[in-house]
This record gives structure tokens, C-alpha cells and sequence, in this order.
């Protein structure tokens, strides 16, 4: 536990010092480090509206970092959150655009098992790879996400886009006004239920299940998992599967929530920031939460600040940066203290 | 990188370390120990699992920074934790765990770890081959240059070690527990070099375990125990064997500790048959061919042979691991010849793998869950609840923890009968308690890793695991490799307790006295073949020659 504790205020500390080096560099940069925190702070809370976007951008970020610990659990690194949440999102939007005249809850549950579904086979492939051949889940995972996003452009441009759409940018039609669970703000009950839900289901299928288990197992040691008659492969694949599961969702709630309609290349960078999410949440789901609440309120305030200073948006995606690699070096040196743990300390 | 060792100050020990003291949080690996080695001579180091020998072993080499206390080698002070500068004063270090970089070729991994003199930045091979020819000739045969060092056999990969450590010509030479993984003649082997190199005047301190090594090539010796010099360096030709395992294991030690046995009477029934087993070759050995091998209840079956020839290879077809090519593995008398792993344990096959530490136990993995790895493929709860005929393995101690509060307990049962999916975390750490109490673990809490504890500790976690009340056949392979004393007597009363309890052993051993000690019969292997049969009592030779191939 105490170690617990002094990962996360390393993290925090982490945190913080990337904060200051991205308020340097905008000091060097000739910006007003004062307006541009205090931007990030009306941003992410004080301003009307700000919070709400806050738990907006929290969501996909949450189910998508969910995903990405699940994957972890099992010694699998599974970065192609992007490409599932896009594939979860198609799939959710086919069924709706489909079936328009069906009832509303129905089309809303088959629509989410078909994003879940197509998100699962969309991580499922690399996984099954990675089983069979040992190819590196990393390489293969991430270029699912390119095909993925490649896929969301051709059916926005092609198959799915709005014959009376005039922008520049390809746009799938609007979704009917009744399948949504929330307004454009992105945030209502039944999907702040629904999230909460699933993030107590994972914690519990991680820490109080025999599949739970079986994965730390796995994903500590899978020789010692396989000479105790655990199924490896099919631990691995079962990862894979529910990590996919997960992104593929995050696309569903995207769809019946904030977005309503599919755009060439939304949400961008939220597969992505979801690693980082899972990683500065210390891979455990609870800190996985406090996590995607900040990056959340990061993300909201990269949206706002453009409105009070003259910072391009741009700018503040450097302090994501900052946060990710800081973290990500710290995460290596764990994985390395780990790796060279294979000694004794007294002997 | 590193200059020769300048010139000692005459009369000068070797290494000389004064009060030196460790600690790991609250346990203590070293408490002031003060320690003179004279040079041109070969020291042992022995000691109990756990007593501080790799810890003291670490700080002499810089490589753990002392609380307390200093070192000087060859009468040069060694700032605390300068592992150069140890190195510069002519310190070598052989390590216990094998260093060298598996994908490496033998030329390249000594030019990378053993850097001396006249090294370049970009290297051709040849020129690199030519660099190492001479060193590697020692090795006698058995390695080449291109060799890469995951196809080494472990005594070449010892001896490649020591070749490292000496090639920049140091004057002491530190080895940590160098004969554990091998077989005897190479330990004599390595106990040969180390005489030549005496002679050459080269410092020797090396950590043992048997007493009798200690006996074959020591000058003098010393004792750790809990992290105290409590004997030592005494010359060896003045210490008894008596006193020796008396220092070395203390005044309470010779307490009888007792894993008691349920006997649930003889079966004359066979637990384990392989008949005409053969298997593909693996990176590391031969595969079998032609295995014909039974074990019936209520006795140890011993499997002797130089390593390498075939006891993975056997083991892994048991287990199944991996798959036959031919023959048929039969289990408590049910077939099993393609049944997956989970089935075979699941009908009491049980397992102490070859290396504790990577097949044996996830080291980051808590206590508990190494603890409970069997409880998790058993997704009925046939074998938790009620599992086929129970041989009931437990102890005569009461367990030392307290159990759950009543209502707690209750709820659990409730959640069991309810085959809920969710499982109660505080059972199976409470059980894993029980169990790990039971079998003498030493640990603080459940949530440690698996890592924090020493060699033997986690062999006993291993056996506290395998040896449960489903257990119908155990393969035990190398169960005291590596062990101290205490803990390898512990493992072998153990092994003849579950004899008594009318269950099947198969044991897998390097070490011919034990495997004369325990078994009823002796079946040697040979390139994947059962070479040779015997019944008590043994004939050393007989069995030496079958090993060696000289019987056919």
C-alpha cells in the first residue's frame, strides 16, 4: 500500500514538473504564463459550461484508458484504442441509421453490442497475432488504428455521408434526435450511470474474478501461469477481446452522446491520450479515473483557451506531451527495475 | 576501462572489510561483520539461506552500498558502492544468476562485458574471434567463438562467466553460489580451475552450500548466520564438520521441523505410465524417445542423468507442455495423452518446476496469488470443495493466524454455494496464509512479492502450493537445487512424507546421493532415452556409467 502511495505522489510530483517546464516555455515564448493557467483553470472548471465539458471529454478517455489497463493486466500493450473507438462508433451509427424507425432503446442497445463487438474484433486481430506468431501487439495494434481511421474517412466520404451536406468535411447524417442519451453537451444520468457501471464491472472483473487474476498472473510471469496449467493463449485473447470491447464502446457513447453524427477524424487524439491516462492512473482503475478526469479537464481547456488568450491551440498539447513522456519515462524505469527484480535481495 | 591492481602494500589481506552493516527495511541482511581474507589462498563462505552470503558478496564488489562500515582490497579503501573502484583494485565478480546476454555470441559478449585494452569502437568478427581464442581454449572444447550463449550448456556458461571475470587479470575473485546449477564432475571441474588459479596467486572467496565442496577445495572458512560472522576464516584443517553445521545453523536450529503426513494407507495402483513416449527436441535438449516410466502409489521414482538429456524434455510431456509425437500419458489411471495442463492438475498431477524463480513463482506477483495459482484453473471448485480420493497433506501445528471474523465467514460460504463469479479475496489470501504458515514460509505479509523472499523460502511457498490436498503425483524436478541445509533436509522429509501418505514422486535430480537416499527405484536418462534401470542398493558406478552413456 505505502508503495502504492508513493507511485501515485511520484506521479503527481511528475505531473507538476511538466507543467512548470510547459509554463518555461511559453515564458521564453513571450506568453503570459498567468493567463494562460488561468485559462487552463476557467477552462476545465470555472467557466460556464466548463466543468460539464470536463466529464465530456472524461468519458471516452475513462472507457478508452480502461481499456488500456485491461491490456496491461495481461502483459499485452494495447494502443489501438483510436482505431477501435472509431470502428465501435461506425458500427453503432450503421445500426442506427439503419433501423430509424426502431424503438429507441432497443436500436440503442443493439447499436452499443455492435460498436462493442466490432471494437473486439478490431483489437482481436493483433491479439490473435500476437498469440499465434508472437508479433509484437505494439506495431500491429497501432496499425489497426490507422486502418480504422482510414475506414471512418472512406464511409464518411462514401457510403455514409449526408447527400445534403455542404462543408468542406465529410459528415455521416445526424443519428434521430431519439437515440440520443444526451444533449450536446455530452453529459447526462444515464450516461454517467452507465460509465460508472462499467468502471466498477472492470474493477471487479480485474480484482475480484478468476479471470481477473488469472491475467495478473499471465501478465506477471507467463511461463510460471503456463506450468500452472493456465491457458495463456486464451487469457491473452480474452484480454484483447475485453479491451477492444471497451474502446468499441467509448465509440458508442460518443455516437448516442456529444456527437450525434460521424466526422472524418474526430476526437483525434483521445485513443492516444487514453495511454497516457492509463499510464499517469497507474495502470489501476481508480487512479485510471482521477486520471481521465484531468487529462478531461486538460482537453476542455485546450478548447477553451483560444477564446481568452492568443495561445494557438496547439500550444497546450505540448503540455500533454510533457505529461506523457515524463510518465513514460518513469514507466520504463519501472518495467526495467522489474526485469532486472530477477534476483534475490539477500541470499 | 580497468588498469591492472597496482601493487599491494606488503603483507596486506586481500580484501578486509570492518563492521560492516545492511539493512533492508526492518530485516537485516549484515550486522557488523568484520572480515580479513589472506591473500593467495581459496575462502569459503557458508551459510544458511538468507544468512547474508550474496549480500556480503554484493558490498565486497561495490555493488550494495554498506550503512556501515568500509572495505579495503588489496589495502586499497573502496569508497561504499564503487563498483570501479573495486574493479580497479583487482576485484572479479562471478555472479549467481547468469549475466550474459542470452543472444549474444560468446566473441561479443565477452567484448562487451569484459572490455580490456586495445578494444575498438567498430569491430569485424574475425578480428573479435582472434581477440577471445585464447581464453576461450580454456573451456575445453565445448564452446566456440560463434556460439551464442543460450546454446551453452550451464557449465559453459559458468565457465564463460569466470573467463569474463578473469580476463582483466584480476587478483581476487568473488563467486556466488558458482556450483549451484551444476552437475558434480563439473563442480570438480570448476574446483580445478580455482586450484590453478590459487597457485597462480589470485584471492579466491566463494560462497557454498555443501559441505562437502566446502571440504574439497576451501583453505579456510567462515560462517554467516543472520547476518552475523559467527565463525571465521578459520583454517579448514582446524574445523570440524561438526562444528561447522553448528555454526552455520545455530543453536535452535536442530529443532525437528515437521510437516506431518496423513497416511491414507498403500495403493497398489499407478499414478503416473508413460508408455513409448517421444517428443520433438527443444531448443535446450533432446526430446524423448521411446519413454516407458510408471509410478505407482506410495513410492519415489528417481530420474538420474547428466542435465540435458531429456528432463525437461520429460517433464514437459507430463505436464503437457508440450506435444507428444508418439505414446500415451496416463494420470491417477485416467488417459491423458492430449489432455490440457489444467486437466492433468486438475487430477492431482502436481509440479516443482526446474527454476523456482521464473516457472516456480511470478516474482512480482504478491504472495498470495503464487499462492493461489491452482485455485485459479479450478473454475468448478470440484477439487476446493470435494475432489475424487483425498489425500489429505496438513499440519500437525495449529494455524498461527487468526481466520476471518465468523459473519465474514459466513458470507464467504454463502458467496461459494452460490458459484458466484466473484470470488472473496479474503479467503483465498487467508487460505494462502494457512497454507504458507503450514509449510514454515518466512514472510511479513501476503502482499510482499514473491521476489522478497529468499531461495529456499520460496521453494517452501512452491511446495506449500503443489503439496495440497488434491496432490495424487508429484514430479519434482531439482527440489533442493540451490537449497542450504535446513531447507534441502525439509524438502526431502517432505518428499518421504507424501511416500508415506501412499502418494507417487518422480524425482528429478543432479544430486546422485540424494537420489540414492530417497528413491525406491532409479531410471537414468541418457539423450532422451531411459537408459538404465535400478533397485536399491545402488552401485554409484553403475549408475555413473549409465549417465555417461557407457551403457547402452
Amino acid at each position: 500500500m505505502t508503495s502504492g502511495l508513493r507511485r501515485a505522489v511520484w506521479t503527481v510530483v511528475l505531473v507538476v514538473v511538466s507543467f512548470l517546464i510547459t509554463a518555461l516555455i511559453l515564458r521564453v515564448s513571450g506568453y503570459s504564463v498567468g493567463d494562460v493557467f488561468s485559462g487552463i483553470i476557467q477552462g476545465a472548471i470555472t467557466a460556464t459550461g466548463a466543468s460539464t465539458s470536463t466529464i465530456r471529454w472524461a468519458i471516452p478517455l475513462l472507457l478508452i484508458a480502461l481499456s488500456v489497463v485491461i491490456g496491461f493486466r495481461a502483459g499485452f500493450f494495447n494502443i489501438g484504442g483510436q482505431g477501435q473507438f472509431y470502428m465501435g462508433a461506425c458500427s453503432a451509427l450503421a445500426i442506427s441509421l439503419g433501423w430509424r424507425e426502431g424503438p429507441a432503446g432497443l436500436v440503442i442497445l443493439c447499436g452499443t453490442l455492435a460498436a462493442m463487438l466490432a471494437g473486439v474484433l478490431w483489437s482481436l486481430f493483433p491479439g490473435w497475432l500476437r498469440v499465434r506468431f508472437g508479433t509484437d501487439e505494439v506495431l500491429t495494434t497501432l496499425m489497426m488504428s490507422f486502418i480504422g481511421a482510414l475506414v471512418l474517412q472512406y464511409l464518411t466520404a462514401g457510403p455514409m455521408r449526408n447527400p445534403q451536406g455542404t462543408g468542406q468535411t465529410a459528415a455521416s447524417e445526424r443519428i434521430p434526435e431519439a437515440f440520443r442519451l444526451t444533449g450536446g453537451s455530452g453529459v447526462s444520468t444515464t450516461v454517467l450511470l452507465l460509465v460508472a457501471g462499467v468502471t466498477v464491472l472492470v474493477w471487479l472483473v480485474l480484482e475480484r474474478t478468476r479471470f481477473g487474476l488469472t491475467m495478473t498472473l499471465v501478465g506477471r510471469n507467463a511461463t510460471m501461469a503456463r506450468w500452472q496449467g493456465i491457458n495463456v493463449r486464451r487469457v491473452g485473447l480474452g484480454a484483447f477481446a475485453l479491451s477492444g470491447a471497451l474502446a468499441g464502446l467509448a465509440g458508442a457513447v460518443e455516437l448516442y452522446g456529444p456527437a450525434a453524427r460521424l466526422v472524418t477524424g474526430f476526437s483525434p487524439e483521445v485513443g492516444f491520450t487514453a495511454v497516457v491516462v492509463a499510464l499517469v492512473g497507474l495502470l489501476n482503475v481508480w487512479g485510471t479515473v482521477v486520471a481521465a478526469i484531468f487529462f478531461g479537464g486538460l482537453q476542455s481547456a485546450i478548447l477553451f483557451l483560444p477564446i481568452v488568450t492568443d495561445l494557438p491551440p496547439p500550444a497546450l498539447v505540448l503540455l500533454h506531451g510533457m505529461v506523457a513522456f515524463l510518465v513514460t519515462i518513469k514507466f520504463r524505469a519501472v518495467r526495467r527495475r522489474r526485469a532486472a527484480g530477477a534476483e534475490a535481495p539477500a541470499g | 576501462m580497468t588498469a591492472p591492481s597496482g601493487p599491494a602494500p606488503a603483507g596486506a589481506p586481500a580484501v578486509r572489510c570492518r563492521s560492516l552493516g545492511v539493512s533492508f527495511g526492518a530485516v537485516r541482511a549484515l550486522h557488523d561483520v568484520s572480515l580479513e581474507l589472506a591473500p593467495g589462498r581459496i575462502h569459503a563462505l557458508v551459510g544458511q539461506n538468507g544468512a547474508g552470503k550474496t549480500t556480503l558478496a554484493k558490498v565486497l564488489g561495490g555493488l550494495q552500498v554498506p550503512d556501515t562500515g568500509d572495505v579495503q582490497i588489496a589495502g586499497r579503501e573502496i569508497p561504499p558502492g564503487d563498483v570501479r573502484a573495486a574493479k580497479a583494485a583487482g576485484l572479479a565478480m562471478v555472479h549467481q544468476h547468469f549475466s550474459l546476454p542470452p543472444s549474444f555470441t560468446v566473441a561479443e559478449a565477452l567484448e562487451l562485458t569484459a572490455a580490456r585494452p586495445g578494444g575498438r569502437a567498430v569491430y569485424r568478427r574475425v578480428d573479435l574471434q582472434q581477440r577471445w581464442q585464447d581464453d576461450v581454449a580454456e573451456m575445453g572444447g565445448k564452446a566456440t567463438l560463434s556460439t551464442r550463449i543460450r546454446d551453452l550448456p550451464v557449465e559453459a556458461r559458468q565457465s564463460l562467466e569466470i573467463i569474463r571475470a578473469l580476463a582483466t587479470e584480476a587478483s581476487v575473485l568473488l563467486l556466488d553460489e558458482p556450483t549451484a546449477l551444476l552437475t558434480p564432475a563439473a563442480a570438480e571441474a570448476l574446483f580445478e580451475r580455482l586450484r590453478r588459479l590459487r597457485a597462480d596467486g589470485v584471492t579466491i572467496l566463494v560462497v557454498l552450500h555443501k559441505l562437502r565442496e566446502v571440504a574439497a577445495v576451501a583453505d579456510t572458512v567462515s560462517v554467516l548466520r543472520d547476518g552475523e560472522l559467527v565463525l571465521g576464516p578459520a583454517e579448514m584443517s582446524e574445523v570440524s564438520q561438526g562444528r561447522l553445521s553448528d555454526a552455520i545453523v545455530g543453536p535452535a536450529g536442530h529443532s525437528d521441523e515437521e510437516v506431518g503426513v496423513r497416511t491414507a494407507g498403500h495403493h497398489e495402483e499407478t499414478l503416473l505410465e508413460l508408455a513409448g513416449v517421444s517428443s520433438d527436441e527443444s531448443a535446450f535438449e533432446p526430446g524423448l524417445s521411446g519413454v516407458d516410466l510408471r509410478v505407482d502409489a506410495g513410492e519415489i521414482v528417481g530420474i538420474a542423468g547428466v542435465e540435458g538429456n531429456g528432463q525437461r524434455s520429460l517433464v514437459s510431456a507430463i505436464a503437457g507442455l508440450s506435444p507428444l509425437t508418439e505414446g500415451s500419458v496416463h494420470i491417477g489411471g485416467y488417459e491423458m495423452t492430449t489432455a490440457a495442463p489444467a486437466r492433468r492438475r486438475l487430477q492431482g498431477l502436481r509440479l516443482v518446476p526446474f527454476d523456482r524463480n521464473t516457472e516456480g513463482v511470478s516474482q512480482s506477483a504478491p504472495l498470495w496469488l503464487n499462492q493461489s495459482a491452482l485455485r485459479l484453473i479450478d473454475r468448478e471448485r470440484r477439487y476446493t470443495l470435494d475432489y475424487g480420493r483425498r489425500r489429505l497433506v496438513h499440519s500437525i501445528a495449529p494455524p498461527r493466524r487468526r481466520e476471518p471474523g465468523r459473519m465474514a465467514q459466513r458470507l464467504e460460504d454463502w458467496w461459494d454455494k452460490r458459484r458466484s463469479p466473484l470470488i472473496s479475496l479474503r479467503q483465498y489470501k487467508w487460505q494462502a496464509t494457512q497454507a504458507m504458515d503450514r509449510w514454515r514460509v518466512r514472510y511479513d505479509t501476503v502482499t510482499q512479492p514473491a521476489e522478497s523472499l529468499s531461495g529456499g523460502n520460496i521453494q517452501r511457498l512452491i511446495l506449500s502450493r503443489e503439496l495440497d490436498s488434491g496432490l495424487e503425483v508429484l514430479v519434482a524436478a531439482q527440489p533442493t537445487r540451490g537449497l542450504d541445509f535446513a531447507a534441502t533436509e525439509f524438502v526431502r522429509r517432505s518428499l518421504r512424507g507424501l511416500r508415506e501418505a501412499g502418494a507417487g514422486v518422480l524425482l528429478i535430480s543432479s544430486d546422485l546421493d540424494e537420489l540414492f537416499e530417497l528413491s525406491d527405484r532409479l531410471l537414468v536418462m541418457y539423450g532422451g532415452r531411459v537408459v538404465a534401470h535400478f533397485d536399491g542398493p545402488y552401485d554409484r558406478r553403475a549408475v555413473g556409467d549409465a549417465m555417461t552413456g557407457a551403457v547402452r
